[in-house]
């Protein structure tokens, strides 16, 4: 057992191992990325689109090969953080790639704020079964707090995306309030009301500025750093969208921390069982009314805030943004790529915020799009693209030797 | 342990139970027994607080309860199976459990009693992972008893373990709650199942059109008339 030289060949497998993980990594996350910007950067029919079908004709061979696979699956089970770091890594260099087409920048924070508002949308439809049609009335309420607060009081963008936030969490408390007893079709009817009545009044109301909206919405600044001015980094001048880029990026960094670790704690348990059997959950000592009323508020920020960044974005909003569509498109994101399951979510916003961007040809019939999408998904797949969920739990730590 | 005194419970304008006292002292299984509709589930629901009574009053250890809300009552040591089991299909074996003990918030303690769960259920350890939905009827069973270990209740309340379930397995759920028993957990058995309810109570209150009409030790029961005519024989 001491020989030493068994110890460094251990050690040299080890290490041996070790890399080909990083190499897996490395190699199908450039592979997805790579992917990612082609069918972004696509026009139309494209070469580039035949380049997409490439890695997916190559995914469903290898597939069936048992040692590929177990590779893929163990690096990264072994090197989780390192593979979110690399992901990462290559998700800032986006600006750099885009810094000549801000279009492609503006549709990747697009996405991002779609993404920021189906992960909040998740946490009611998909942890705790609410189907929630409102959604697009807690992104109106952020965006119209935050450019009504900074055009008329001059409050800063910070203090603005503040208020939102707490704004948008009374709302969504409120709403949450007004539905507690009630649940499915009825739940679901009741917040199709509040939506059409949030998009009555914002259109209606004298202070919002009524169907014309509010315009010249401040940009965010920092210090004396303003959002409006391009960003300068290493010698290279990035477009003005690159700024927003990186606050989306953080805030979409900052919510998927946030919505794991909520999904891993006995509150998401708690959202999940009443999902499942409110009275079989009430018999096990949970408090329904309180767990509806969290997931309502939690819910709530997340919209709150990507309404705030959209408005100070875009620099003027109007009652259109905030309809009913907005709400369903939503919903099919998280349908589509998996209730209650965070990486489906991701995979659901960029995809749905993408495709309709690049079939700008059939515009008029974007509401098509999506009711096929939903039919396709609740015929096909119900469970959405990514259905398998896993939950850690710290007291699965005993596993291995305690049982 | 728990003692309930004269309730009388109302579904809008009908009477289901009338003026029914219970009492269960620690460390015993005392079976409910009673034919469909008798107000059984009734009961229990009246218990942990789904339903109020209009009249009497329900006290667990010396505290009121009858007044408190359904999730303070279930953590004040009562834990309820549900006579559908009410496990949570969509999640698995683990996080059903888990559910149970929701309010525990020592590890080690939790990780004890899913132990004492598994060394019962051997068969829940092996499926961990698989959803309870795809469990079979008696694993459901199983699992459902399992989850009200999890909170470390005073006392449990069962209703109808055996609904559905063949003989053996009914033998094994039985078996289960008996050790259940041994290891200090007070047990009220809603049951139709007479015969084997009988086998394994130290006493039972027989219910009819929501009233006690005999109580006593299971020696009593089992002499008692009425009962070996309704329920014992075959």
């Amino acid at each position: 057992m001491n020989n030493p030289n068994i110890k460094s060949n251990d050690y040299s497998q080890t290490l041996y191992k070790k890399i080909s993980y990083f190499l897996t990594i490395i190699v199908t996350e450039v592979i997805i990325f790579y992917m990612f910007i082609n069918f972004l950067s696509s026009e139309g029919i494209d070469y580039r689109l035949f380049l997409l079908i490439l890695p997916i004709i190559a995914f469903f061979i290898l597939r069936g090969n048992q040692k590929i696979t177990n590779l893929v699956k163990e690096s990264y089970s072994q090197c989780n953080s390192f593979s979110t770091i690399f992901m990462i890594l290559l998700i800032v260099s986006i600006p750099f790639l885009f810094k000549d087409n801000t279009y492609l920048l503006h549709i990747c924070i697009m996405s991002g704020l779609y993404l920021i508002m189906a992960l909040g949308l998740n946490i009611q439809l998909g942890s705790t079964g609410m189907v929630n049609f409102a959604f697009a009335a807690f992104f109106g309420v952020g965006a119209y707090t935050s450019a009504l607060l900074t055009v008329n009081f001059h409050f800063s963008f910070w203090l603005g995306i503040l208020a939102a936030i707490i704004i948008s969490a009374l709302f969504g408390l409120l709403i949450g309030s007004l539905t507690l007893k009630s649940t499915g079709f009825y739940y679901a009817l009741i917040t199709m009301a509040f939506q059409i009545i949030f998009h009555l009044l914002v259109n209606n109301l004298k202070f919002t500025g009524g169907s014309g909206g509010i315009s010249n919405i401040p940009f965010p600044i920092i210090g004396k750093y303003s959002f409006s001015s391009s960003l300068n980094i290493f010698g290279i001048n990035l477009p003005f969208q690159a700024n927003f880029y990186y606050l989306v990026l953080i805030i979409v960094l900052f919510s998927l921390y946030l919505v794991k670790r909520l999904y891993n704690s006995r509150t998401g348990l708690v959202w999940n069982a009443i999902r499942e059997d409110e009275i079989a959950a009430k018999c096990q000592g949970i408090n329904i009314a309180q767990g509806k009323l969290e997931a309502s508020a939690i819910g709530a920020i997340f919209g709150g805030m990507a309404g705030s960044i959209y408005a100070h974005y875009i620099s003027f909003i109007s009652p259109e943004s905030f309809s009913f569509d907005l709400s369903v498109v939503l919903i099919c994101i998280v349908i589509l790529g998996g209730l209650d399951n965070i990486l489906g979510v991701i995979l659901g916003a960029i995809l749905l915020t993408i495709i309709p961007e690049k079939i700008r040809f059939f515009a008029e019939a974007r509401m098509l799009f999506y009711g096929i999408i939903i039919i396709a998904v609740l015929i096909f797949k119900p469970q959405g693209l990514i259905p398998e969920k896993i939950r850690k739990y710290n007291f699965l730590n005993f596993k291995k030797d305690n049982i | 342990m728990l003692k309930i005194n004269g309730i009388t419970t109302r579904y809008g304008t009908v009477e289901i139970l009338r003026d029914v006292s219970l009492k269960i002292n620690e460390g015993e299984i005392v079976a409910l027994l009673g034919a469909n509709g008798a107000g059984k589930t009734t009961i229990l629901n009246t218990i942990i607080g789904l339903i109020r009574p209009i009249h009497g009053n329900i006290y667990l250890e010396n505290k009121r309860i009858d007044k408190m809300k359904t999730s303070e009552i279930i953590k004040a040591g009562i834990s309820m199976v549900m006579e559908n089991r009410g496990i949570f299909p969509d999640l698995n074996i683990l996080e059903n459990l888990r559910i149970g003990s929701l309010y525990e918030k020592d590890e080690k303690s939790i990780n004890k009693t899913l132990k004492e769960v598994y060394d019962l259920f051997p068969i829940l350890k092996e499926r961990e992972n698989q959803l309870a939905g795809t469990l079979s009827g008696g694993e459901q069973g199983m699992l459902a008893i399992g989850r009200g270990m999890m909170g470390k209740p005073k006392i449990m309340l069962l209703d109808e373990p055996s609904l559905g379930l063949a003989p053996m397995l009914v033998d094994e759920v039985f078996e289960a709650i008996k050790r259940i028993n041994n290891e200090g957990t007070t047990i009220l058995l809603v049951e139709q199942n007479a015969v084997k309810a009988l086998k394994i109570a130290s006493r039972g209150y027989v219910l009819q059109k929501g009233q006690i009409v005999i109580e006593g030790s299971i020696k009593e029961l089992k002499e008692n008339e009425v009962i070996k005519k309704a329920y014992l024989t075959i």
